[in-house]
């Protein structure tokens, strides 16, 4: 079930720069879904889009089945965010910026935002000043933030951003943590493929306001079988590939068809003359997809 | 509606965290002071001459209130238009510009309801800010001369003159006071709205003090005679009707309904502005 649909999204900025182009697809419920696209290439437009901040010119966002450009209070009821820059007031404590927040969600719980900083490992710090934290305490109050009250989907906006390779990795362990313990459905948005690679199952890549691929994370794809064939006779290859049902790509990667063995394509390739120096499993990259859709557009 | 005051606390909270909003009270103070030290060393000129030239006894006028009142115009004239517009002016450009603002909204809670609670935040500081002014003046006040006396309360702009006794004399200036608040919210209203534009804070700051400050010297110059009923100024300044001897009461509530039309219309211009705006960096 779709826990946040996204319909059709156009959105042009004033100066007439168009950021979205009909742009839809769905988180379903329980997975993490990756926006992935360069700078600029309209993720965090959708972000903004989806909590009421952008007013889309066409299209809208539905959460939990409410649109959120007419019901705006009841869909955000649903959903915790780190949208851009974890910026906190800094003259508050970590506790009376919760406070302030959750005050706007109309809740606060004592006991349960004691479990929420202490699960983010902020518990010793959080009755000291915002201006005294660390960038990855940021992040970690963010977060907790996010997750008051108990949220059903997260949007993650460049969470990890600014963050150092071993704050990244506490921070990757603790929202797979939080997906394992509470089931909770997460949109985040980057362009690290490291990130969107080893944390979603999903990912949507955006290319200049326009969505060019929405389909399972190359490395999550356990339907797809790929074999690297290294010939010099590509055109006959091809020939015969196209016969038995399997593709390849221009890099020389052959998708196996579900109808046949991999050693049947071998020797149906073997028995059309063609000279394989190797055939070899492959597992495609959300790198060699993402330049790949990139260089095609 | 207790929701809406743990949202109202959530906001007062952030106001009286922040340094910048006790230097807005010290500030006065120092200036109290400050003006209470040139009243002790060089007596009240004008106002002397005026009570005297009205066979009043100056010793009898020359109280904690009249001390007081003298001290507070001042003030309010000095700083007073200053910090409201600075807090005022703070309150939705800063936020905005920080990048608060997209924390806040993130939650399920209106663009409205948060502007309102910022608005009634920065009105009600406003109104706070010149309580604490008359009473901290009339504080002042007392140490210089003591308790009792009469007062005598002068508005020149107005035209208003009265003299009082102690106990009728400080209701007026109780009262007084607080109309003075309910006027200088106009002015919180004004940086509020400038606030709610895509501006600096400082912008919406500055372009508050300029209108307020044009709209004064318009009033006060003579040629805008005809057109004083345009000048938002001309009823603020009502809260000098109160020291009159005769309170013209439909006078005052009539001007006060212009203060309060005119705070309503800024909210809700300010409201309109901020609603259409794409909050992104």
């Amino acid at each position: 079930m779709a826990l946040l649909e996204v319909r059709h999204l156009t959105k042009r900025w004033p100066t007439g720069r168009l950021a979205l182009d009909d742009v839809s697809f769905q988180v379903k419920e329980g997975e993490i879904l990756g926006l992935l696209g360069h700078n600029g290439a309209g993720k965090s437009t959708i972000m903004g889009i989806t909590l009421g901040m952008v007013r889309p010119d066409l299209g809208e966002v539905r959460i939990g089945g409410h649109s959120v450009q007419q019901t705006r209070g009841r869909a955000l009821q649903q959903i915790g965010a780190i949208y851009e820059a974890a910026v906190f007031y800094e003259y508050l404590s970590g506790w009376q910026n919760l406070r302030v927040l959750c005050s706007l969600s109309g809740w606060w719980d004592e006991a349960e935002v004691k479990r929420v900083v202490q699960m983010v490992n902020l518990t010793r710090a959080i009755q000291q000043k915002a201006a005294t934290y660390s960038h990855g305490m940021r992040q970690r109050l963010a977060l907790a933030q996010a997750l008051l009250p108990q949220p059903k989907i997260l949007l993650l906006d460049e969470p990890t951003d600014g963050l150092d390779p071993e704050g990244i990795r506490e921070f990757r362990e603790l929202i797979l943590h939080l997906r394992k313990q509470h089931g909770l459905t997460i949109m985040l948005n980057s362009h690290l493929l490291g990130e969107i690679e080893q944390m979603c199952d999903r990912c949507v890549i955006l290319k200049d306001g326009k969505k060019v691929y929405e389909g399972p994370v190359p490395s999550q794809e356990k339907s797809k079988r790929l074999y690297l064939l290294e010939t010099t006779d590509i055109g006959l290859a091809r020939e015969v590939l196209d016969r038995s049902g399997a593709t390849m790509d221009k890099h020389g990667i052959v998708e196996v068809p579900l109808s046949m063995e991999p050693h049947e394509l071998v020797a149906a390739l073997v028995g059309g003359k063609v000279q394989v120096n190797a055939w070899q499993p492959h597992h495609r990259t959300l790198e060699e997809l993402y330049m790949g859709l990139s260089s095609k557009s | 509606m207790i929701l809406f005051f743990q949202q109202w606390y959530g906001e007062l909270l952030k106001l009286f965290a922040r340094r910048r909003t006790y230097i807005g009270f010290g500030a006065f103070v120092a200036l109290e002071v400050l003006l209470l030290l040139l009243i002790k060393k060089y007596g009240m000129g004008p106002i002397q001459k005026a009570v005297v030239g009205s066979g009043q006894s100056f010793d009898y006028y020359f109280s904690a209130i009249t001390v007081a009142s003298t001290v507070m115009g001042f003030s309010v004239f000095l700083l007073g238009a200053l910090f409201l517009s600075l807090v005022a002016g703070d309150i939705v450009a800063k936020e905005g510009e920080d990048g608060h603002m997209r924390l806040l909204l993130a939650r399920p809670v209106s663009r409205f309801r948060l502007l309102l609670i910022k608005y009634l935040t920065c009105t009600g500081y406003a109104f706070f800010l010149i309580q604490f002014l008359a009473w901290s003046s009339f504080a002042l006040g007392l140490v210089l001369r003591g308790w009792g006396g009469g007062y005598f309360a002068i508005v020149p702009e107005i035209s208003v003159v009265a003299f009082y006794d102690w106990g009728p004399g400080l209701e007026r200036y109780a009262l007084s006071s607080l109309y003075l608040g309910l006027s200088m919210t106009t002015i919180s209203s004004i940086a509020f709205f400038l606030s709610c534009f895509r501006i600096k804070p400082a912008a919406a700051t500055i372009g508050a003090l300029t209108y307020i400050l044009v709209d004064f010297i318009m009033r006060n110059s003579g040629f805008m005679e005809n057109y004083q009923h345009l000048l938002v100024t001309k009823y603020m300044a009502n809260w000098g009707r109160i020291l009159a001897e005769t309170i013209d009461w439909p006078l005052i509530w009539r001007g006060y309904a212009v203060v309060f039309a005119v705070n309503i219309t800024l909210f809700t211009l300010g409201y309109a502005v901020f609603e259409s705006r794409d909050l992104k960096s």
